[in-house]
C-alpha cells in the first residue's frame, strides 16, 4: 500500500465540502478500497472517511415505506425486524453477504458503489479495457464468472448484492453534493453499461455521495435467492430478487450474471400481477435466461438464472424451495 | 479386531493440547512477531506472467526511493508466474513495496504453455514404453476374457499450498555467528543449509521456530525466503526478514500438480480386478518434474501397464504437500470403482471387500457403513426431487518405518520437568505428544512437564514430513522418561535402604511396603542441579506397526438444478496403532477430511490462458471451504492391534476424501463427474452432457 493522508468527516456537510472540493477517494466500511488499495490500483493522495458520520446510519419507516441512510451496515440491515418482515428480499440479501465480520463493516452506500470484482481489473499486471487498457481479457480467457447479459466491450458482473432487491423494489438513491439540492434516482437508473462509461459503474458525477436509500412503498410480496458455489464467504454465481409492490406487475432483477443490475422485462412479461404457481414461476425463468449470450466458460450460468428466478417468485409467493 | 465407539475409551487421555492457552490468547510467538534492532525487508521481484522477457525497469528510480537499500535484477526471462528475477532490500516494509512499484516493470510476453491436455503427449506414445509392451499378451487375454472393460479418464486441478501463516523468514547474520527465526517443518535443514548460504559452522548458527501456521509440506529446507534472507544479511550485517505475501504464496511456494488419469480396467464375471492399462501425466513446472499420482493403488488391481508423464508447463513449481500424489491418485481409483462396481451391477461397498488387499480396512468398511447408513444409498440417480442424496467411500493406508531422533528430559529438585526436541510444532501438536508421553510414563501430572521445541541447539530430531514425527519421536519420549523413572527409583530404594527392584514406582509414587514416597520428596532426592537423561533408541517403546489404514464414507446432497454439492456427513476411521493424546489424533483427522473437502470442491489454481498470469492468486477466488461447506464430520479412532506403537497419521487421512465425495456425487446424480473441483459449473455440464447438450 502507498503512504496517504486521512481525513476523517465528523458531518456530512464537512464531507461533502471536502470531496467537492479536494477529490480525495471516499471511504465507507473500507472493505472494497482497501483491498484496492493494497493491489496498487487505487494510489489515492488522500482517504476520505465517513466512517463517523453517524447520521447517515438509519433504517426509518416513512409513510408506506422506508429510508435507509448508506452509512447502514448489512449486519444493521440482516438484522432489522422491519426489513426482515417486510423487505425480505433486501433483509436476506445483506444478511447472508461475505462473513459476519465483513457484514458488521460493510455500509449499504459501499455494497451499492462497490468496483467490481472481475479477476482481471482486480489485478494490476492486467492492462484490461476498464483499466484504460485494450483488451477485456475474459473474452479469450478465463471467464466463468463474467457475464452472460449485457456484456460488451467489458464484461464484468455488478458486485453488490443489494442492489437486485432495490431495483426490484423500486428503490430511489438519493445523491447529495455539496451547495447543490439532492438528486433522486431510481435505483434502475443509477448503474451504467460498460457500453456507456468503462471507468465507473454508476451515475455518480464528480463530488457526489450516495447519501440514502429509499424504498417508497413496502412491497406486497419479495423474495432473493443467491446461488453460491461455497455457503460461506464467496459471491453469488447468479441471484434473483422479485418484488411484487402495490399490487401491480412483478419486478424480477438479476444479479452477479451482467454488468449491472439485471432488470428482466422478459420474466416481469410472463409474470404479469399473477399469482405464482410453480409453472408460471419456472416459465418466468426461463423467459429470463432468453436474452443469455454466455462465453466459453460460463454457460452454466443460464441455468442458474432459470433456477435463481423461479426460486425467488416461488419464495415470495411463501413456497417452501431448496436451500 | 475391536473398534470402540467412544474415541475417549480407545485412550488414556484426554487432555487439551499444551499450548492451547498461548495460541487462543496470541501468547504463542511466530517468526513474525519478532522485530529486532536494525531490521531490514526484503523480497523478490517476480514475473507476473507465464513467458515473458523484461523490456524495461526503472531501477535507477527504484533505488532512489526512500528507504531502499538495495535492488538487483538478476536475469530478465520469467518462465512462470511468480518466477524470481532479482530482489530488492529495504529499511521497511512500506519501503520495500514502494521500490517495488517504483521499478515498473514492462515485460514482452510470450504464449505459454499452461492447458495439460494441450501439451500432453498422446497416449499411443506410451504405448511402446516395454514396460506396457512386456504386459502385451497378458492385457489382451485379460481384455478378452474381461465380464466388462471400462475405459475412463479424470482429471484433478492444481492445489496450490496456501498455509495461513506465510513462508517467511528472518536471519540475523553477526560475523562470527547468526541467529535465524523461519516458518518451517525442519529446524535442522534450515539451519545446515544456513551454515553454507553464511559460511559458518554448525555449531554458530542457531535456528529457532516456536510456532507454525500450517506447511503441509511446502515449509522444508531453507527455502527461497531464507536464502534470500541470509545472503542480504550476511552482506549488510543486519538481521533481515523475507516475508512472502498471499499472491507469492499461491504462485512460487509450491503446489500439488494437476493430473490426467487415464485407466482402461477389466473385471471378471465374479466382479475381481483382473488388471489393464494405467497412464497418467502431471502438470509440473517448466522444467523438472515431480507430477506422480498414486495410481494404481491400495485395491488388488491384478495385473496392470502403469506409465506417467511429467507434462511441463509454464506454471509453478510441485512441492511435497500432504501426501503427494495420493489424493489425487485416489481420486480416479475410488471414482472407477463406483464406476466398475455399477457396470457390474455390484454394491460399491461389496465391490470394494472384494478387491480390497487389507483385511484391517475390510473391518473398517463394515463398522464405517454401520456408521454412516449405507443401507440409505439408493441406486445412482434414483433420488425423488431436486435435491439428492448420495453415498461415496474412499479408502487409504501409510508406512510406519522407524526413524532416528534424540530426546532429552530435565527432572528438576522441585519436581518439574521439562523434555527437549529441536524437531519443530508445525501446529499439529507436537509439543503435546511429548509432554503426553512423558507424563504418561512418569505417572505425573501433565502441567508438571513442558516441551522445550523447534530450537537447533536441542536435541536433534526429525523434519515433519511423511507423517514421521510421533512414530519416530515417540518411542525415545518414552525411553527417556522410564530411564529418568528408573533413576529416581534407585534413589527412593537408596534413601530406604532397600532393594531398588523392590521399590514400586507407579502414577508418580514410589512404595515399599508400607512406605511411600511422593514424586515431589522423590525428586528432591536428586543430587546435582538436575537429573538429564538422553535417549535415541527406540528400545522396547517401538512396537509393532499397523499400516495406518484410512476409510473414510461422505453423504452428500446436490442440487440437480443448481449443480450446487454440499457435503453432510463424513465417517473418517482411521488407524493411527497407539493412538497418544485423543483430540488432538480427532484434530488431525478432521482437519484433513476439511481440508481435502476444500480440495474436492472448491479449490483450483486458474491460469490465465493468453499471458499465463494466474487469475486467483488471493483467498477470495482461490476458494477455500468456509464454516458453511464443513460437514459433520465423525473421526473414529481405530485401534487394529492393542500392542502397537504410535504410528502414522498425518497424511492418510487426507488420502479418502476426494474420491469418497466424487463417488457420492456420482451416486446422487446419477452421472459422474469426472474433473475436480466439483463445481456448479461441473455438475451441471456432467448432468448436460448425459442429455445430450451441453452447458
Amino acid at each position: 500500500m502507498q503512504p496517504f493522508n486521512y481525513l476523517i468527516a465528523d458531518t456530512l456537510d464537512a464531507a461533502l465540502a471536502e470531496y467537492a472540493e479536494n477529490r480525495p477517494v471516499l471511504k465507507a466500511g473500507g472493505i472494497d478500497l482497501v483491498d484496492r488499495m493494497k493491489e496498487r490500483l487505487a494510489t489515492p493522495a488522500v482517504v476520505l472517511s465517513l466512517g463517523e458520520v453517524e447520521v447517515l446510519r438509519y433504517i426509518e419507516p416513512e409513510g408506506e415505506g422506508v429510508r435507509l441512510g448508506c452509512l447502514t451496515t448489512l449486519a444493521d440491515i440482516g438484522r432489522s425486524e422491519l426489513l426482515n418482515s417486510r423487505y425480505a428480499a433486501l433483509a436476506e440479501s445483506a444478511g447472508h453477504a461475505a462473513t459476519p465480520q465483513v457484514r458488521e463493516r460493510a455500509t449499504l452506500g459501499g455494497n451499492l458503489c462497490q468496483r467490481p470484482r472481475c479477476w482481471y481489473f482486480r489485478a494490476i499486471h492486467f492492462h484490461c479495457l476498464k483499466k484504460g487498457g485494450a483488451t477485456c481479457f475474459a473474452v479469450e480467457g478465463e471467464n466463468q464468472y463474467h457475464a452472460v447479459l449485457g456484456g460488451g466491450p467489458c464484461h464484468i458482473v455488478h458486485p453488490s448484492n443489494c442492489a437486485p432487491p432495490l431495483v426490484a423494489m423500486e428503490a430511489l438513491f438519493v445523491v447529495r453534493r455539496a451547495g447543490a439540492e439532492e438528486r433522486v434516482i431510481p435505483a434502475r437508473e443509477f448503474f451504467v453499461l460498460p457500453s456507456s462509461a468503462l471507468d465507473r459503474e454508476n451515475v455518480l458525477a464528480p463530488g457526489e455521495i450516495l447519501t440514502e436509500v429509499r424504498i417508497p412503498r413496502a412491497p406486497d410480496q419479495s423474495a432473493t435467492i443467491e446461488l453460491r458455489e461455497k455457503q460461506s464467504f464467496d459471491w453469488p454465481l447468479a441471484m434473483a430478487s422479485v418484488a411484487r409492490v402495490d399490487g401491480r406487475r412483478w419486478n424480477v432483477c438479476l444479479g452477479a450474471v451482467a454488468p449491472v443490475p439485471w432488470v428482466s422485462e422478459e420474466a416481469a412479461e410472463v409474470l404479469g400481477s399473477a399469482d405464482i404457481t410453480p409453472e408460471l414461476a419456472a416459465r418466468a425463468g426461463e423467459a429470463a435466461a432468453q436474452a443469455a449470450q454466455p462465453m466459453s466458460d460460463n454457460g452454466y450460468k443460464t441455468q442458474l438464472i432459470k433456477v435463481a428466478v423461479k426460486r425467488a417468485l416461488l419464495k415470495a409467493a411463501g413456497q417452501e424451495v431448496p436451500a | 479386531m475391536t473398534w470402540r465407539p467412544d474415541n475417549r475409551l480407545a485412550l488414556e487421555n484426554d487432555g487439551s493440547r499444551v499450548d492451547v492457552r498461548d495460541k487462543v490468547t496470541g501468547a504463542a510467538r511466530y517468526t513474525t512477531d519478532y522485530y529486532p534492532e536494525g531490521l531490514l525487508w526484503a523480497s523478490y521481484i517476480r514475473c507476473p506472467y507465464g513467458k515473458a522477457f523484461l523490456r524495461s525497469s526503472k531501477l535507477e528510480a527504484a533505488r532512489a526511493a526512500p528507504g531502499v537499500v538495495e535492488v538487483e535484477l538478476e536475469k530478465q526471462e520469467g518462465t512462470y508466474p511468480g518466477d524470481r528475477l532479482g530482489h530488492i532490500c529495504a529499511e521497511s516494509r512500506q519501503a520495500l513495496e514502494q521500490g517495488l512499484a517504483a521499478l515498473a516493470l514492462e515485460f514482452e510476453r510470450d504464449r505459454p504453455a499452461t492447458d495439460i491436455e494441450r501439451e500432453k503427449k498422446p497416449l499411443e506414445t506410451f504405448d511402446e514404453d516395454p514396460s506396457v509392451q512386456e504386459k502385451q499378451a497378458d492385457l489382451e487375454r485379460i481384455f478378452s476374457e474381461a465380464a466388462h472393460t471400462l475405459e475412463r479418464t479424470y482429471q484433478t486441478q492444481v492445489q496450490t499450498h496456501s498455509c495461513l501463516e506465510p513462508h517467511n523468514s528472518l536471519v540475523d547474520y553477526r560475523g562470527d555467528h547468526a541467529t535465524a527465526r523461519q516458518s518451517t517443518q525442519a529446524t535442522f535443514s534450515v539451519r545446515n543449509e544456513l551454515t553454507e548460504v553464511l559460511g559458518l559452522p554448525p555449531d554458530k548458527v542457531e535456528m529457532h521456530c516456536e510456532h507454525v501456521g500450517g506447511g503441509f509440506g511446502s515449509k522444508f529446507g531453507l527455502s527461497p525466503e531464507g536464502q534470500l534472507a541470509g545472503k542480504l544479511s550476511k552482506k549488510h550485517g543486519r538481521p533481515v526478514r523475507v516475508l512472502m505475501n498471499r499472491e507469492e504464496e499461491h504462485l512460487d511456494n509450491g503446489l500439488r500438480p494437476g493430473s490426467l488419469q487415464y485407466m482402461k480396467l477389466a473385471i471378471g464375471p465374479d466382479g475381481k480386478l483382473l488388471g489393464g492399462r494405467i497412464h497418467t501425466w502431471g502438470s509440473v513446472g517448466p522444467v523438472g518434474g515431480g507430477g506422480g499420482t498414486s495410481n494404481p493403488s491400495r485395491y488388488n488391481f491384478g495385473i496392470v501397464a502403469k506409465t506417467h508423464q511429467d507434462v511441463n508447463l509454464n506454471s509453478g513449481f510441485p512441492r511435497a504437500m500432504r501426501a503427494p500424489g495420493h489424493p489425487q491418485g485416489m481420486f480416479a481409483v475410488e471414482m472407477m470403482m463406483d464406476e466398475l462396481a455399477e457396470a457390474a451391477g455390484m454394491d460399491p461397498l461389496e465391490f470394494r471387500r472384494l478387491n480390497e488387499t487389507s483385511d484391517v480396512r475390510r473391518a473398517m468398511l463394515d463398522v464405517g457403513a454401520e456408521q454412516i447408513g449405507w443401507h440409505r444409498r439408493k441406486p445412482s440417480g434414483t433420488w425423488e426431487g431436486p435435491l439428492k442424496r448420495g453415498f461415496g467411500i474412499g479408502v487409504a493406508d501409510w508406512g510406519n518405518s522407524p526413524g532416528e531422533a534424540t530426546i532429552t528430559i530435565h527432572v528438576y529438585p522441585n519436581g518439574n520437568v521439562e523434555v527437549l526436541s529441536g524437531s519443530q510444532d508445525i501446529g499439529t501438536g507436537f509439543r503435546t505428544l511429548l509432554v503426553d508421553c512423558v507424563a504418561h510414563q512418569l505417572g505425573i501430572d501433565r502441567a508438571r512437564v513442558e516441551a522445550k521445541v523447534g530450537v537447533s541447539t536441542y536435541p536433534p530430531g526429525p523434519g515433519s514430513g511423511g507423517s514421521v514425527t510421533s512414530r519416530f519421536v515417540a518411542p525415545k519420549a518414552l525411553g527417556a522418561a522410564e530411564q529418568a523413572r528408573q533413576d529416581l527409583r534407585q534413589r527412593v530404594a537408596r534413601e530406604w535402604g532397600v532393594p531398588a527392584d523392590e521399590v514400586a514406582a507407579e502414577n508418580g509414587v514410589f512404595k515399599h511396603a508400607d512406605r511411600t514416597m511422593s514424586w515431589n520428596e522423590a525428586c528432591k532426592l536428586i543430587g546435582q542441579d538436575r537429573l538429564t537423561v538422553t535417549e535415541k533408541e527406540n528400545g522396547i517403546f517401538w512396537k509393532e506397526q499397523t499400516g495406518s489404514e484410512a476409510v473414510q464414507f461422505v453423504e452428500v446432497e446436490v442440487d440437480v438444478e443448481t449443480g450446487i454439492v454440499r457435503v453432510k456427513k463424513v465417517v473418517a476411521l482411521q488407524n493411527v496403532g497407539q493412538a497418544v493424546n485423543r483430540k488432538t489424533v480427532e484434530n488431525q483427522i478432521t482437519g484433513g477430511v476439511i481440508q481435502w473437502i476444500s480440495f474436492a470442491l472448491f479449490e483450483d489454481r486458474i491460469l490465465n490462458r493468453q499471458t499465463g498470469a494466474m487469475v486467483n492468486p488471493n483467498l477470495e477466488f482461490y476458494k477455500i471451504a468456509g464454516s458453511r461447506d464443513i460437514p459433520e464430520i465423525v473421526p473414529i479412532i481405530w485401534q487394529s492391534r492393542p500392542d502397537a506403537g504410535v504410528n502414522s497419521l498425518g497424511e492418510p487421512p487426507v488420502v479418502p476424501t476426494p474420491g469418497a465425495v466424487g463417488c457420492a456425487v456420482a451416486n446422487a446424480i446419477g452421472v459422474p463427474v469426472r474433473r475436480m473441483p466439483i463445481t456448479p459449473w461441473r455438475v451441471l455440464s456432467a448432468l448436460a452432457e448425459r442429455d445430450g447438450g451441453a452447458v
